[in-house]
């Protein structure tokens, strides 16, 4: 008994510790900035994804709507959230924490610095500095270029990573790199991340039994997993690797979801059948007065 | 001979032969009674002082109610209390009751007339009455509650045959078609009776009667034609009638919220629909009796047998209440068990017990008690009943949107909490107001009792009797 209720205050406890904890950014992460100038593009590609991935929780910036929660949400309009570097933003989206999850498969580092300009745009005294690439700390000055070739004969796909500083390029040795494909919601990663070997390739297996689109298509993405040491820099590319998905269409066969035109025939004919089974008898009464109207003309002719 | 109850002679004789059907019209008797019992019925075939100064008031009031109407129009659904949660409210508890109050034409004119029971003849009109009163208006009360009116078309335009929407209008309007036949086809032969005997009332109602009759002249083969058409109408309203407040039941029953996931619905409907359209008949056969003093046609013994009628159609309901609340009540299930802790000891739990005490168990108690359906104490507990029954739409459509399978977060308690508003009130007061305006103009410009077949009967009686 006495152990249960240790165990409670310490629950207690840490819940109030966590929550009072501040959310903590890295020093090297806090500086990090987008590779791109925001501009009403890229605030219009932030406000769709807002709304289709934060705004349930956040609400309307500047509208102090959000879920009532606990911890709250937020506003991300407010100055608690505005106050933030763009670089402790971008942590804190990408990395999630309690009950708000992590983006980090879901939207891509161009899709989340789209999102934090559409949530600058409530900030009037907001300046945007830009950064032209993360280029390398380990091959500092060299832009770091990926290639993707697939291997349809054994399902593989070979990536290799070179960084290239004027006319020399090198093999990027030892750098671990993700593999990952696009689904619906978020990136599905494909095996465990490997290293490139000496060479800078390194060499996945995908899945004999990879959904892809109707044709087979998919569109695969190679990123380093430490964007610090190797940069940001990444290849995404659509290759027939997967299985082609035909999924029937669920609004193309007759089905009670579905609109007038395609409702399941039993439906319509029990319809137009009752309708006309009804109408019919009310049809034939009509008729049967007209008859109780002729006799009665007749009859009366009949006495002059 | 027992010459002082007509009803009496009449149910002596609930088998009549077709044959001498045929030849009683010839009669001298018959001719005799035509006379007697039209001059007694006709009597308050008037634009009289009264009529003029009830319709006057009801449509007073009516103006009034519409320019609350207007105000809704021009402000849109905002001015009422229907919110995101709670979207139907009095005016969908307001049809449900229209409809459930119009099958009653059914169960008198076809169930009961078509098993026999004699004694249903000279009620069979003003069931028919408020049938066709009932699902006129019903059909208006579904346009108050939308929120773009002028986008009705879109229902026939745009209907789909998988929804019930579309099927609830097609079996409304069908519904209220051959109500309207049933009234009117027994009529016929009254209005050629009534269209000579009619001196000081306004020409326009006597060449009414002259152009409705379609040339009646008591001929054999009308009367077989007549007939015939009757019967395939009776036949007809049955399944009309099941599919008319079944497919209304079916609006509730198809969503998924706890309350309305109901498999029994349609007969749960029709049992209720019954006990408010039974109701409404006593009120108004009441109101006929005393107000046209037709006290030798709808007397005692009528009263008693539509007692009757009430107490079996209520130990139906409560039946059918039972398997509702109890089979869910018995199992739990978590938004279940929300909802009906609401009902039973929340926040509707005042009114959910008193119309199901005051509204079904007291009133089928208390009519077993002979002296009870004698008129009066009928029309009291039938006043309870209907104005009960009303509530009972209310509680089978407004406290179940309370409790959204999905949660309602975020959501100011006056948008989960329904409440009508003045606006809505006075709406749905407009569409209580057209059904008496329907219920008087049928009633005060047409017999209202049916001459002919009573004729008939009191001549066959003396017929058989002499």
């Amino acid at each position: 008994m006495r152990n249960l209720i240790a165990a409670t205050v310490a629950i207690l406890l840490l819940g109030t510790r966590l929550s009072a904890q501040d959310w903590t950014v890295p020093d090297d992460r806090k500086g990090r900035l987008s590779t791109f100038a925001f501009d009403d593009n890229t605030r219009t590609t932030g406000e769709r994804l807002y709304t289709a991935n934060c705004k349930s929780c956040h609400g309307t910036p500047g509208m102090d709507n959000w879920l009532r929660l606990v911890p709250p949400p937020g506003d991300p309009a407010a100055e608690k959230f505005q106050q933030n570097s763009d670089g402790e933003m971008f942590y804190k989206i990408v990395t999630g924490r309690g009950q708000m999850p992590s983006f980090r498969t879901v939207l891509s580092a161009n899709e989340i610095w789209a999102l934090i300009s559409y949530l600058r745009s409530y900030n009037t005294g907001y300046v945007q500095q830009v950064m032209q690439l993360i280029t390398s700390s380990a091959y500092p000055g060299a832009e770091i270029r990926i290639s993707l070739a697939w291997n349809s004969a054994d399902s593989t796909v070979d990536i290799s990573a070179t960084a290239v500083k004027e006319n020399s390029s090198v093999a990027v040795t030892n750098a671990e790199m993700q593999l990952m494909v696009q689904r619906r919601f978020g990136h599905l990663a494909l095996d465990e991340p490997r290293n490139t070997d000496s060479r800078g390739f390194v060499r996945f297996r995908l899945p004999a039994d990879l959904p892809g689109d109707t044709a087979g298509n998919v569109l695969l993405m190679a990123r380093f997993t430490d964007e610090e040491t190797f940069g940001s820099a990444g290849k995404d590319t659509v290759i027939r690797a997967g299985m082609p998905v035909n999924a029937a269409s669920l609004v193309a066969p007759r089905a009670m979801w579905n609109t007038a035109r395609k409702a399941p025939v039993w439906i319509i004919l029990t319809y137009l059948g009752g309708v006309f089974v009804a109408w019919g008898f009310i049809m034939l009464v009509l008729l049967k007065l007209r008859d109780i109207y002729i006799i009665g003309e007749n009859s009366s002719v009949n006495k002059q | 001979m027992n010459s002082g109850n007509p009803a009496k002679l009449i149910i002596k004789n609930n088998i009549i032969p077709d044959l001498m059907a045929g030849t009683i019209f010839k009669s001298e008797r018959y001719r005799q009674k035509v006379e007697s019992v039209s001059a007694d019925i006709l009597r308050n075939v008037s634009l009289n002082r009264g009529f003029l100064l009830w319709m006057g008031f009801l449509t007073a009031v009516l103006l009034a109610c519409l320019y609350a109407y207007t105000v809704q129009l021009r402000e849109g659904l905002g001015v009422t209390g229907l919110r995101d949660i709670t979207s139907w409210g009095v005016y969908i508890a307001n049809f449900v009751f229209f409809v459930a109050t119009s099958l009653v034409g059914m169960l008198i004119s076809c169930v009961l007339g078509l098993s026999g029971a004699k004694w249903v003849k000279p009620i069979a009109r003003i069931a028919e009455i408020i049938a066709v009163a009932f699902a006129a208006v019903a059909g208006l009360v579904i346009i108050s509650d939308m929120g773009r009116p002028d986008r009705l078309p879109y229902v026939f335009i745009f209907g789909r045959f998988q929804s019930p929407i579309l099927w609830d209008v097609t079996v409304v309007t069908t519904y209220f078609f051959v109500s309207l036949l049933l009234w009117f086809l027994p009529m016929i032969p009254d209005l050629a009776i009534a269209k000579d005997r009619l001196p000081g009332r306004p020409a326009f109602l006597v060449k009414a009667y002259g152009l409705l009759s379609v040339k009646w002249v008591d001929h054999e083969k009308q009367f077989e034609i007549l007939h015939k058409a009757m019967r395939i109408l009776l036949i007809l309203i049955i399944p009309l009638a099941f599919a008319i407040h079944t497919v209304t039941s079916w609006l509730f029953a198809v969503t998924p919220r706890p309350g309305w996931d109901s498999t029994i619905f349609g007969p749960y409907f029709i049992s209720g629909a019954f006990v408010s359209g039974t109701a409404a008949v006593i009120i108004a056969m009441y109101f006929f009796r005393v107000s046209y003093r037709l006290e030798k046609y709808l007397s005692d013994f009528h009263f008693d047998r539509i007692g009757r009628v009430l107490i079996l159609v209520s130990v139906l309901y409560f039946y059918f209440n039972l398997n509702e609340f109890l089979v869910p009540g018995y199992k739990l299930k978590t938004a279940d068990a929300i909802h009906l802790r609401e009902l039973f000891a929340g926040h509707h739990a005042i009114l959910f017990w008193s119309v199901q005490l005051f509204g079904l168990v007291i009133p089928a108690i208390l009519l077993l008690f002979r002296p009870l359906r004698k008129p009066l104490p009928m029309l009291v507990i039938s006043v309870v009943v209907l104005a009960a029954a009303w509530l009972k739409r209310y509680i089978i459509v407004v406290p179940p949107q309370a409790h959204p399978h999905l949660p309602a977060q975020n959501y100011p308690v006056e948008w989960i909490l329904y409440k009508p508003t003045l606006i809505e009130i006075a709406v749905s007061v407009a569409a209580i107001v057209l059904v008496l305006m329907i219920i008087t103009i049928l009633s005060k410009l047409f017999p209202v009792l049916p001459i002919q077949e009573i004729a008939e009967e009191e001549a066959l009686a003396k017929n058989e009797s002499a």
